[in-house]
């Protein structure tokens, strides 16, 4: 392995992430060949996590653009700060000047009031880390747009002219799949699928998150997650469901795992009312079973 | 970054890339060069490492993962690591543990819904023999339909049903909504309310263009007597579900069942496993009960802006008057209702079941549904 990808997954495992060669190796190449991130898998994976934890392992800052249904340019990119051009022109009525002088100093950047991608590409000190968090969300139409940033990392406002970055932000983009991104985009990114984690692997992070929980129960639960995992329930518990499980079972001071502990806190895990009667039906009935397999 | 790779690296990485291309999978010519590119970034003599590397440049989605895999064996191999020992990579590790436990749910009524999930998962083009169910007189033309239906007609399908959805949906309307915060100034707005300061501009009032929600709520009938036409209407259905957000998917036959969360973010093969679960279906389908379980548990996904889909042949051995019944609540809090019959596809079917008869009032758009060309049909003249 590469030294900088290694020094890539030591800096990510330093944020507590538990991380694999696959992550390191595309975190590592996004960076070195200046390209987006696309990052996809089901929910509850931890893809915006790599983004966050990204930036702090690089200290930089981290400019989250959260997709929406309707998300438009004026909301991602910039706006003119209306009320203080209308202020600035009542306060400059009194003053000499031409209007040409008046109106380029209300269409500069003080009025500005720029949004992600453009707090992104205007970043004085260092690249920060953009994250475009559910780009599936969004429209097409804004994702051409997107495409358009992405590439040349340049923005051009018709009464300023271009600005081009200065420090190409690090992107990452996030896509639970709710609907097929273009071809466009998809090749403008590496890409990075994240599927559910291995027991080992969930077991690591289920200890580094939740220091508080002790060793058995950390692999008792770890165990029935994984188990319901392979229930095809409709709404399949994310890793995050696995760490909000083991953070109630921490605070309700359990040191195990029973049929009754079980019931009582699968909520945690189990987000739909069909999956639960499922899960009771087929691993409750051999909870005792799951729990001691592979120990 | 040690010097250019040797020219032999540069050569097999371009290999791949139009071995690649060859499969379908689009590596562009920009892809390739940061391929080569990628490779000088790289420790290749770790095989993992350039596995990885590769992939994540080269393949855009996970469904090209397992054949990028095959080729990237045979790139490896052509290096010259011949006899290194293949380690297991990460992918491979993941899907085992992920690999769902095969079910075996078809041993009893080799019919419905179980009966072809069993025949899709075949990718066979060829034409496969299937016992019609009722309404023989239709047999012959719509066997042909189907046989000659082969599985990577899927994309194609995709493709039109997301331009259909896109149709329905049609987002932004044409009218502007003042809003306090918008894209655009609202000037009459906005002078109205200098009057009350005296003519001085302090406030601004803004539009925006209204946003049309549209919501799709899709019932595909699953009975015996639609076999021969689920596979089609399964890839319909998933593709639908997959192109837009708001995509509610139930399937019917005696009961009503509701699958969305097994066709969501799924890939197609995965989808279809756990839709094999679903077993129990079979013989007659009372749409009316069904449509009316449907009303009364799941009132909240019915509004002026959703468009109701049902794919159904009409052959219902329920009371005509349930299905009247629940039909006019549907048409009465729909915006529109569609019902999309794959019979209607034989010029000589005439809509006389009684399902039908007692459903064609309700209907908006009534369209047949029996292979790809008629869902281009279908693209092509829906009129909202």
């Amino acid at each position: 392995m590469r030294e900088d990808v290694r020094k890539i997954k030591e800096l990510l495992e330093q944020q507590v992430y538990v991380t694999d060669a696959a992550v390191a190796t595309s975190v590592y190449l996004a960076m070195a060949l200046g390209k987006p991130l696309l990052i996809e898998g089901p929910a509850g994976v931890g893809k915006t996590e790599i983004a966050k934890v990204l930036a702090g392992a690089l200290g930089t800052e981290l400019i989250r653009l959260q997709c929406y249904e309707g998300l438009d340019a004026t909301t991602a990119l910039y706006e003119w700060n209306y009320p203080r051009q209308l202020l600035h022109i009542k306060l400059q009525e009194a003053t000499p000047g031409s209007t040409a002088e008046k109106e380029a100093s209300i269409f500069s950047e003080p009025f500005l009031l720029k949004r992600p991608l453009l707090q992104a590409i205007t970043q004085p000190v260092r690249s920060p880390v953009l994250l475009i968090d559910e780009v599936d969300r969004s429209d097409e139409e804004f994702e051409a747009f997107l495409l358009e940033v992405l590439s040349d990392f340049q923005v051009t406002i018709p009464e300023i002219g271009p600005i081009v970055a200065t420090h190409r932000p690090h992107v990452v983009l996030t896509s639970n799949r709710s609907r097929e991104l273009s071809d466009a985009l998809r090749r403008r990114c590496l890409y990075l699928w994240i599927d559910y984690p291995s027991f080992d692997k969930e077991l690591q992070i289920v200890r580094s998150k939740v220091p508080a929980i002790g060793e058995q129960l950390s692999s008792e639960l770890t165990r029935v997650i994984q188990a319901a995992r392979s229930l095809n329930l409709s709404k399949v518990p994310g890793v995050a469901e696995t760490l909000d499980w083991a953070a109630s079972l921490a605070a309700l001071n359990a040191t195990h795992l029973d049929a009754e502990v079980v019931n009582e806190t699968m909520g945690c895990f189990l987000k739909d009312q069909e999956d639960l009667r499922k899960f009771e039906r087929e691993a409750g009935s051999h909870l005792d079973e799951i729990l001691s397999s592979g120990s | 970054m040690s010097g250019p790779p040797a020219k032999s690296i540069v050569t097999e990485a371009v290999l791949l890339c139009r071995a690649l291309r060859e499969t379908g999978i689009t590596v562009t010519p920009a892809e390739s060069v940061a391929a080569v590119r990628a490779l000088r970034l790289i420790d290749l003599s770790d095989r993992l490492e350039t596995f990885l590397s590769l992939r994540s440049v080269l393949t855009t989605r996970v469904e090209d993962f397992p054949v990028f895999e095959e080729l990237f064996e045979e790139f490896w191999s052509r290096l010259g690591h011949r006899g290194q020992r293949r380690v297991k990579t990460v992918r491979e590790a993941q899907s085992e543990i992920n690999r769902r436990v095969p079910t075996r749910s078809h041993q009893h009524a080799p019919k419905g819904l179980g009966f072809f999930l069993k025949n899709w998962a075949r990718t066979s083009g060829h034409s496969e023999h299937i016992n019609a169910p009722s309404a023989s007189d239709i047999e012959s033309n719509t066997e042909k339909d189907f046989g000659q239906f082969a599985s990577d007609e899927l994309q194609e399908i995709a493709r039109v049903a997301r331009r259909i959805v896109r149709k329905l949906a049609s987002r932004p309307s044409r009218r502007w909504k003042p809003v306090r915060r918008g894209t655009r100034v609202n000037l009459r707005r906005s002078l109205r309310a200098s009057m009350r300061t005296g003519g001085e501009l302090i406030e601004l009032s803004f539009a925006q263009r209204k946003r049309k929600k549209t919501r799709l709520v899709v019932l595909c009938d699953v009975s015996g007597s639609m076999d021969l036409y689920s596979r089609l209407l399964i890839q319909f259905t998933y593709a639908l579900q997959n192109s837009l957000a708001r995509v509610e998917t139930f399937v019917f036959s005696t009961s009503l069942k509701r699958i969305s969360g097994y066709l969501k973010n799924r890939a197609y093969e995965r989808a279809l496993e756990s839709l094999r679960e679903t077993r129990g279906w079979s013989g007659g389908t009372l749409i009316g009960p069904s449509l009316a379980e449907f009303n009364s548990r799941w009132p909240e996904l019915v509004d002026k802006k959703t468009i109701v889909i049902i794919l159904s042949d009409g052959w219902d051995t329920g009371e005509a008057e349930e299905l009247s019944g629940a039909l006019t609540v549907l048409k009465r809090r729909a915006r529109r209702l569609i019902w999309l019959n794959p019979l209607l596809g034989n010029p000589s079917y005439e809509p006389l079941t009684r399902g039908m008869r007692t459903a064609l009032p309700y209907i908006d758009v009534f369209a047949p549904l029996h292979n790809l060309e008629s869902l281009r049909a279908l693209e092509r003249h829906l009129v909202l």
